[in-house]
């Protein structure tokens, strides 16, 4: 999961982060040319944890100073995520001003939302470079990323424990949360469900024969060429047949031109053609 | 006088084929001021595709061409370039010959008109002399051939040639006197797009002259033939109509090609008058102003045709001028259309008191056209009312144009009636203004 999210960043271009490209990244919209690299290949057992930080206010996160997004078309994509059953668990965390109004208005199941400060609250940063000039991070991220570097993949900690970080003393604005479209009780979701954790593998010694389906496989052997687009153009049925207008049409239009013909011009033509 | 023109239709086919070849096809066949919503080739394909796959043409708002240029263009479309350059060919021979049958019936008037006596004796300075008359028609072929609004229209294989091209023959028809092949082009040029219908008048005023039946609204004779005409026009328009039916099978032709003309859904950008009204207007007043502006395109026809009842084929050229000004969908090509007709007019010149303004705008708003384009599209620093406001000027000058015309006209008619040198009544000079 984390390996994802850093191969993800890397291949993201700065003008490409907008709230369209971000919505069809989620939602799976993307154009066919779209390579895999830049999609987000989750199921219905996928686990998505979503970070979104930045400037914000009572219901919308501003995208590169030139767009917004707002919690209704987020709700909404979350929604279309339910229903392609785009993931199984989706933990949502927003550091911005007025972060908990992005995620008021979300109605579809498993989501779990982390917000940096109530409405009407604003999230601070936390220290500034006085070298550069520019603060460097956020309160809530600074306090967050400290509690999960003690959170290594085999931990036991559960969403309690997260939903404590950053206390009022430490981030000026009250941190919220909102569990309540949340399946499983916070207390038994661990925290390496969303952040990177160790996979099970049960070894086995006994052998599985798999023959009798490649019999029934082989009967449509597909080749991966012929799974591409090109090969249905070339494989198509053949073209149907033009369009022609209708003999009566031609008929018609010749009789008449040839009527007006040998009105103006006179009969006598006719015994010169014929 | 052949060998000139066939040295002229060489030519103007070198240009066009060359140009053919270059890469100004493309660019100027996406321009929006050669190509309009009704002309554009790429619709013309566009539909045929539609139409190999299944799909009525018409269906969405991508067609707008009649059905017989479907039936056309079916066979014709590899060998588009050689249609458009001959529809060109057609119109330029067609109006020579009109032009060179007029000038023999002018002439012949004169003539009369001077055995008769009927010429002051101060103004035989405006009496035209064959010898003037006699490069008119091939002056007319080529500033229809050589203008370079016609060949950008023709590069960009518009189907306004092909207009043209019958708007030309019914003249042709009309100046030789042969009323039936004049009520079947006029069908075809009014089925094509509407507007030529106010080309009535002048049709059924010249043929009327040509038949020495009396312009006068209480004789039987004039109403006859009238209704003569009526019929013919009426009844041709009614075959072809049913005709297009009998192609595609239903009547959604009607809608997208009539409905399309009357109701300006299209609002793109043009060197017409309607856009830029029809983009800012209320949908409550909608209906009001595209009445208004239809009408005043029919408007004219009236007035004109009782000021000029004796000069009907200078009534065709302000009507073909009223038109390709007022329409809803004009290109440049209508535009070549009344130009070419520009030198059977030209001993006008000494009367004509705006050719250097209108020129001089005409040449100016062309060249602006695609820079302001430019500009606003894909530059972005300005708006459409810099593009409108070069359309407005283009109109401006046009119209200009066709009154000055009408004003050099009307005037040397005057003093070939009342003399050159004018004089009030207390024998100073006088000055005629046109009221």
């Amino acid at each position: 999961c984390s390996v994802l999210l850093i191969k993800m960043k890397q291949r993201i271009r700065r003008k490409d982060v907008t709230v369209e490209n971000f919505l069809r990244v989620l939602t799976g919209r993307l154009p066919p040319s779209t390579p895999r690299s830049k999609r987000l290949l989750s199921d219905d057992r996928s686990n998505i944890l979503i970070y979104l930080t930045g400037h914000g206010g009572n219901g919308f996160l501003k995208f590169q100073d030139s767009e917004e997004i707002s919690n209704v078309e987020l709700a909404d994509a979350f929604e279309q995520m339910w229903q392609k059953r785009r993931y199984n668990e989706l933990l949502f965390i927003i550091d911005t001003c007025q972060g908990a109004s992005m995620y008021e208005r979300f109605y579809s199941p498993n989501l779990m939302a982390l917000a940096s400060s109530q409405v009407g609250e604003d999230s601070l940063s936390h220290q500034p470079d006085l070298a550069i000039g520019v603060h460097l991070m956020d309160r809530y991220t600074f306090y967050l990323l400290e509690f999960l570097e003690d959170i290594h993949p085999a931990s036991k900690t559960n969403m309690n424990d997260l939903f404590k970080v950053c206390p009022k003393s430490q981030c000026v604005s009250t941190p919220g949360h909102r569990t309540n479209l949340f399946l499983r009780d916070p207390g038994s979701v661990l925290i390496t469900d969303f952040f990177g954790s160790v996979r099970k593998v049960e070894i086995t010694m006994e052998t599985i024969n798999f023959t009798d389906h490649v019999k029934q496989l082989q009967k449509e052997t597909y080749s991966y060429v012929d799974q591409l687009p090109v090969s249905e153009i070339i494989h198509q049925k053949p073209k149907q047949k033009d369009w022609h207008p209708p003999d009566g049409f031609i008929l018609g239009l010749w009789t008449l031109i040839l009527l007006v013909f040998f009105k103006t011009y006179g009969i006598k033509h006719l015994k010169h053609i014929f | 006088m052949e060998a000139p023109l066939t040295l002229l239709m060489v030519v103007a086919v070198t240009i066009r084929a060359a140009l053919f070849r270059s890469s100004l096809v493309d660019l100027v066949a996406e321009r929006v001021e050669v190509v309009s919503p009704l002309t554009a080739w790429k619709r013309v394909v566009e539909g045929l595709a539609l139409l190999d796959l299944g799909v009525s043409p018409y269906s969405g708002d991508v067609f707008h061409e009649t059905p017989l240029i479907i039936y056309l263009f079916h066979f014709l479309v590899d060998y588009a370039e050689i249609t458009f350059m001959l529809a060109d060919v057609i119109t330029a021979v067609a109006l020579y010959m009109a032009v060179k049958d007029y000038n023999r019936q002018v002439f012949r008037k004169q003539k009369f008109a001077l055995e008769a006596d009927r010429y002051p004796p101060d103004c035989l300075e405006l009496i035209r002399s064959p010898k003037e008359m006699y490069y008119v028609p091939l002056k007319v072929a080529m500033f229809y051939l050589l203008n370079p609004f016609t060949i950008l229209s023709c590069v960009a294989k518009s189907t306004c040639g092909l207009n043209n091209a019958v708007i030309a023959l019914f003249i042709l028809s009309t100046i030789k006197g042969n009323v039936l092949l004049s009520a079947i082009f006029l069908s075809l040029a009014t089925y094509q797009s509407i507007y030529p219908l106010t080309l009535c008048a002048p049709a059924l005023l010249y043929l009327m002259q040509r038949q020495y039946i009396p312009v006068n609204f209480r004789r039987v004779s004039f109403w006859w033939f009238v209704v003569q005409y009526a019929f013919m026009y009426l009844g041709s328009l009614f075959v072809i109509i049913c005709l297009s039916f009998f192609l595609l099978g239903s009547w959604d032709y009607l809608p997208s090609v009539y409905g399309f003309i009357l109701s300006v859904p299209d609002l793109t950008p043009n060197i017409g008058l309607f856009w830029y009204f029809f983009a800012e207007m209320f949908e409550h007043f909608r209906l009001f102003f595209l009445c208004v502006f239809q009408i005043n395109v029919f408007f004219y026809t009236i007035p004109l045709s009782i000021k000029l009842k004796d000069h009907p084929v200078f009534l065709i050229f302000m009507q073909l001028a009223v038109i390709s000004i007022f329409k809803s969908y004009p290109t440049v090509g209508d535009l070549a259309l009344y130009l070419a007709f520009l030198p059977v007019w030209s001993h006008l010149h000494r009367f004509l008191r705006n050719i250097f303004l209108v020129s001089c705008v005409l040449l100016a708003c062309s060249a602006l056209f695609p820079v302001l384009w430019h500009l606003w599209i894909y530059a972005g620093s300005a708006n459409s009312n810099f593009y409108y406001a070069i359309t407005l000027l283009f109109n401006v000058a046009q119209i200009l144009l066709v009154s000055d015309y009408f004003y050099a006209f009307l005037r040397r008619e005057h003093h070939l009636t009342y003399g050159l040198y004018l004089k009030r009544k207390d024998g100073s000079e006088a000055t005629l203004v046109l009221k």
